[in-house]
């Protein structure tokens, strides 16, 4: 009824992850696809031009993270010893959402090249 | 080295103490983190403090307003508090409405009571035969200041034949209309605003009859009336409680929905896990 990457559904979890996703969202879900990883290494990852090119300060990320947390696109897989440094992963739901956010990036950027607006086999 | 490391350490100090505006329950959970994640980014050398430093400042001033509205989203727009907060709302707008309308009703029938009696009495002394300028007392009633009730009689036209009531001197008739309905009906319970020439401002709560037979040779009408003054002023003082008691359950749902909405507000990973 709904092109797949307006609506996911996962039966597992019943939530309904909407797409597009928001720019701080899908970096850190591109770079927790890599592994897990703290604060500071995913805020790094946004940073360069290959994660997205995203400013996005403490407050942002963690704020960010803990809504993604309670919508179930990541998990926490643990701390340092001194439970300053919170590591996490993506979940199934995550890597569901990052591949259809993919998609539909990938679409565009396909009708762009088909427009002309996008040299073809260039990088984008 | 050394001076490096005190500002590194004044600005984690800074930012610890700038940590306490977040809403209690992120800062709880995630204040180490942040403070950690800042330590690490100031250890990076890959990153500059000119760029580094405006950009913590505005992550906290955007991040700042964001959980706060997060935290009263999460807090107080949740459906189910939201649902119970307005079937709350409906239900102490429908008792203040029944609060209002029952008593103002009540008022409003009670302000008949004596021109009932008053308008059936006259009727019945105009079918006896007694002519209209006996049947009706003579003292005159000014219908702007007097509360007093007061009756007039009036032919099949709707034309004045004696009345007990004056306004501006002259006995005011209702519209056609009335008179019309009261033809069918046999009687009407009005409220009527007396024009004669001009708006005069006054509300008559009026009982209106059809008699028989006025004079032995024609039909007419009987009016009943009295000043609405009073009445309304109690009606005011009704309509006054009632929307004061409205504004106070009012108040009792807001601030009820709050405390509940706090109690039960969703609690992050930080705190659930204490």
């Amino acid at each position: 009824m709904y092109p797949q990457w307006i609506y996911i559904q996962f039966m597992a979890t019943g939530t309904v992850f909407a797409t597009p996703l928001t720019p701080a969202v899908f970096s850190i879900l591109l770079s927790l696809a890599e592994g897990e990883k703290h604060g500071y290494l995913i805020m790094k990852d946004a940073r360069s031009p290959q994660g997205g090119g995203i400013q996005m300060g403490p407050g942002t990320l963690y704020g960010s993270l803990e809504r993604m947390r309670r919508d179930g696109l990541v998990e926490e897989s643990g701390s340092s010893d001194d439970e300053r440094r919170r590591y996490y992963r993506l979940s199934n739901l995550g890597h569901a959402a990052l591949a259809a956010e993919l998609n539909r990036l990938d679409a565009a950027v396909t009708s762009a090249r088909s427009l002309g607006l996008l040299p073809h086999g260039g990088q984008s | 080295m050394t001076k490096s490391f005190s500002q590194n350490d004044r600005l984690i100090r800074l930012y610890t103490f700038a940590l306490r505006l977040y809403p209690t329950h992120f800062r709880e959970a995630y204040a180490p983190s942040m403070r950690q994640t800042l330590s690490d980014a100031l250890k990076d050398s890959s990153l500059s403090r000119r760029t580094l430093i405006p950009l913590v400042l505005r992550d906290l001033i955007t991040s700042l307003a964001k959980e706060h509205l997060t935290m009263l989203r999460d807090t107080f727009a949740r459906p189910s508090l939201v649902f119970n907060a307005l079937v709350l709302t409906a239900l102490s707008s429908g008792l203040a409405l029944a609060l209002y309308s029952i008593p103002q009703q009540v008022l409003r029938q009670g302000a008949n009571d004596p021109q009932i009696a008053m308008a059936g009495d006259l009727a019945a002394k105009l079918e006896q035969g007694i002519a209209p300028a006996v049947a009706v007392p003579a003292a005159s009633v000014d219908m702007a200041r007097s509360l007093s009730p007061f009756v007039i009689v009036y032919d099949d036209q709707g034309h004045p034949l004696a009345s007990q009531a004056e306004l501006d001197g002259k006995a005011p008739a209702p519209p056609a209309g009335v008179f019309d309905n009261v033809r069918q009906h046999g009687e009407a319970r009005i409220s009527w605003q007396p024009v004669l020439g001009r708006e005069h401002g006054v509300r008559i709560a009026a009982v209106i009859q059809r008699v028989q037979g006025i004079n032995g040779v024609q039909d007419g009408f009987v009016l009943a009336g009295r000043n609405m003054r009073e009445v309304e002023s109690r009606e005011a003082q009704v309509e006054q409680m009632a929307g004061l008691t409205w504004i106070g359950m009012l108040g009792v749902i807001l601030l009820g929905t709050i405390l509940f909405g706090w109690y039960t507000r969703p609690r992050s990973a930080g705190e659930s896990m204490e």
